[in-house]
């Protein structure tokens, strides 16, 4: 099956077979679940689909990948979300592979691709710091070159999975000598190691993914540079228009909407015109939300400059908080209970309430997306 | 040759004879643009410049949705679009869309091939002109609410009152919709006909729309209870035409737009370096770009026959929803951005906003639309 041409095969027929796949194989316990799931628990469904073949889509063939064109990409994704299939740590499959493909050595593909397609590397990111977040660029975390070794010292946060993970891609200042953005490595190493400390964090969402990291002169290999040395804010630039697209995609906002859906019904508010008419509009904004998607994921395809992308996020992470205030509202007291006080409370939806808030934030806040594009598209005086 | 290749040459052919046709609206729009014209034409019948839509009608336009059978080009919904859309950054797009692509849809969809032999042909060369005729009330947009009657079968009579009618000024007849008994048909009425009393009223841009009256007046039946489907059709396409007008309205005002707010210049920057406004610009770009990329699948939809109707109406209505709401947006925004100046006449912004509030009206609002696709029911 890995070496099947996808991409030759007709759209229906596609989503059907993986829709079949989906249906057959997806571990009950696993489906339908609200949130990421751990790596222990995810694991099983992790190996089903690497050994199907079907683990990374967005992957060349010959690296063990599904080779979809972004149209494919996208029915594998809408099928994988309509089965209920769990979101996993999946930083290998859709940052550190990509960034090994695009920028990294041969060598470093040989050794480090097939340990991410056989589950063998859980990945965690270090890339901001307490005081570079939107500003990433200005990040402190040094990487002294020592030999054939880099030598890190810093702290970094929002280090998801960091307690799970057996390795880890970290942005280091490499030289202070130039502009901030010249000087910085994309580097890889291993984690737990002596001079690693990992500190989770408390979200408001009562759960602890996240972590505080702290480097004291911990090690990464020289060769373990991807990229060339200094060259890591590349590296990290090429990555973050995938992450802009996954985060400006439709299922997000489509998951906010069933939310409010069954919100509504459960506080017979369905046929409430006040509800109509602005669930209307919700619907529509989610579909129109599909067309610039398409045409974002096929401009990237063809190696546009991702601005697109940017656009997409904002209108889908607004969207999306949109319909939950909505849904917030219409929950109304039982809105306001406490996570986990009712949890056969259909109308007990602080979690998901919670959930729409951070998507403005991370991977660059909507904010600073407004002020690239009005720099770089409209072109805007400063 | 096996039929994947052969399809993609002709996607490919499609592809390039759209880009021509493109390429000569926008050299048409940078040619005429002229609003002290706009400005001229304002209540004035019939509220285009004849000499340009005879221009229109030379480059071929008014027979883009013609079939080839009746003398015309026998594209579709993309190619009126592409025109329309750069016509509309001009201000140029009357009656393109009133008295030709529409009313020539209608009878290509509903009528008989005797009178399409005696009418596409025409229309599709510009030298005739005709209007649908089908609204009765503000607002409701189901051709099925006709109150409008028809008595007498073929060589009918029709009686009633229809409003809104965009194009009725110097058109050479009138297509009708009317109800006997259950079914509402489409009839053709001549301009100048017994007991027809057509009068105008000017819309928020200064163009005319007119307010039909027929007392017994003589018309003959296209269709009758096979009618809906066609008409239903032809309004479909004609509403994603009219969308892609008010692309062009609204991206022409978001240029202009852009334009001055880099060269205004208060507190001794250009107002454009604020971060507010900027900010607001960039969620009119995002509109902007949102509104294009649901426009293109409209367009490339409605022209796939395989469509179904169901899919072609709901893709249709969120169409003419977006653009609607999105051309008031921008243009209603860009007066914002101007300052107090785009509150007076001189400025074009002005032209632009009475523009976009007519056309996000005509066919259909954006509230009639989400209703009509929310009552249609989503998809999946």
């Amino acid at each position: 099956m890995t070496t099947q041409d996808w991409n030759a095969i007709p759209d229906e027929e596609f989503r059907r077979t993986i829709a079949d796949f989906c249906a057959r194989n997806i571990p009950a316990e696993l489906r339908g679940l609200p949130n990421r799931v751990s790596w222990v628990k995810a694991k099983p469904w992790y190996l089903i689909l690497s050994r199907a073949g079907l683990l990374a889509p967005a992957w060349p063939v010959k690296y063990g990948g599904m080779g979809l064109s972004p149209n494919k990409h996208i029915i594998y994704l809408e099928e994988l979300d309509r089965a209920g299939a769990p979101q996993m740590p999946d930083h290998g499959l859709i940052t550190v592979g990509p960034a090994l493909i695009m920028h990294g050595s041969e060598e470093q593909k040989r050794k480090y691709l097939p340990r991410i397609l056989s589950g063998e590397d859980v990945w965690t990111q270090g890339f901001s710091e307490p005081n570079a977040g939107s500003d990433l660029a200005s990040l402190r975390t040094e990487g002294r070159v020592e030999g054939d070794e880099i030598i890190i010292n810093g702290q970094k946060i929002w280090t998801s999975w960091a307690r799970e993970a057996n390795m880890l891609f970290i942005l280091v200042r490499t030289n202070k000598q130039v502009k901030k953005q010249a000087g910085i490595s994309f580097v890889l190493t291993h984690l737990p190691q002596p001079g690693i400390t990992v500190r989770p964090i408390r979200m408001i969402d009562g759960r602890d993914a996240f972590n505080q990291t702290f480097y004291d002169n911990a090690r990464a290999k020289l060769e373990d540079v991807v990229g060339g040395l200094d060259k890591g804010w590349t590296v990290a630039q090429s990555l973050l228009g995938a992450e802009r697209l996954w985060a400006g995609s439709p299922r997000h906002a489509l998951k906010f909407l069933a939310v409010l859906e069954r919100t509504a019904e459960a506080a017979g508010r369905a046929d409430d015109p006040v509800y109509l008419d602005r669930h209307a509009q919700f619907v529509m904004d989610v579909e129109d939300l599909g067309c610039l998607y398409r045409r974002a994921a096929n401009s990237m395809g063809e190696g546009g400059r991702g601005y697109e992308v940017s656009m997409l996020k904002i209108w889908q992470t607004e969207l999306s908080q949109r319909i939950m205030q909505f849904a917030l509202d219409i929950a109304a007291d039982a809105g306001a209970l406490g996570l986990g006080a009712a949890p056969e409370d259909p109308l007990a939806i602080l979690h998901s309430y919670i959930e729409s808030r951070p998507p403005t934030i991370y991977g660059g806040t909507v904010q600073i997306q407004r002020n690239i594009l009005s720099k770089n598209v409209l072109r805007l005086p400063s | 040759m096996s039929l994947a290749t052969m399809n993609d040459g002709a996607t490919s052919e499609r592809a390039e004879g759209l880009r021509l046709l493109r390429d000569s609206a926008v050299q048409f729009t940078a040619r005429s643009t002229d609003h002290k014209r706009t400005r001229a034409l304002r209540e004035t019948l019939p509220g285009y410049d004849a000499d340009l839509a005879a221009s229109m009608a030379e480059l071929g336009w008014c027979g883009i949705v013609v079939p080839e059978a009746h003398g015309g080009l026998g594209l579709g919904v993309s190619e009126m679009a592409a025109v329309l859309q750069e016509l509309g950054k001009g201000l140029l797009a009357e009656p393109l869309v009133s008295q030709v692509a529409l009313p020539s849809r209608v009878l290509t969809l509903c009528a008989d091939n005797a009178l399409k032999g005696e009418l596409l042909p025409g229309l599709a060369g510009g030298e005739i002109k005709a209007a649908l005729a089908w609204q009765e009330e503000s607002g409701v947009i189901d051709p099925a609410a006709a109150t409008t009657t028809s008595t007498g079968g073929a060589a009918a009579r029709l009686t009633g009152r229809k409003r809104f009618v965009a194009g009725a000024a110097g058109a050479g007849g009138y297509l009708v919709t009317a109800r006997a008994g259950k079914d509402v048909g489409v009839y053709w009425v001549e301009a100048g006909a017994p007991g027809l009393a057509v009068e105008q009223q000017w819309r928020a841009d200064g163009t005319p729309a007119g307010v039909l009256s027929l007392a017994d007046t003589p018309a003959r039946l296209l269709a009758g209870s096979s009618a809906s489907a066609g008409l239903a059709q032809a309004l479909d396409e004609a509403a994603v035409m009219v969308a892609a007008e008010l692309m062009g309205v609204l991206s022409q005002t978001l240029t202009l737009t852009l334009d001055y707010i880099k060269t205004r210049v208060q507190f001794d920057h250009p107002i454009g370096s604020f971060q507010a406004l900027q900010h607001q610009a960039v969620d009119l770009l995002i509109l902007q770009e949102v509104s294009e990329a649901v426009l293109g699948e409209a367009a490339a939809l409605l022209d796939d026959p395989d469509t179904p109707p169901l899919e072609r109406s709901r893709m249709s209505s969120r169409a003419k929803a977006r653009l609607s709401e999105a051309g008031l947006r921008v243009t209603r925004e860009a007066i914002q951005f101007h300052g107090a100046i785009a509150m007076t006449d001189d400025c074009d912004v002005g032209l632009y906003f009475k523009r976009a509030i007519t056309l996000a009206a005509w066919l259909g609002n954006a509230d009639a639309h989400r209703r009509r696709f929310m009552a249609l029911g989503r998809q999946k």
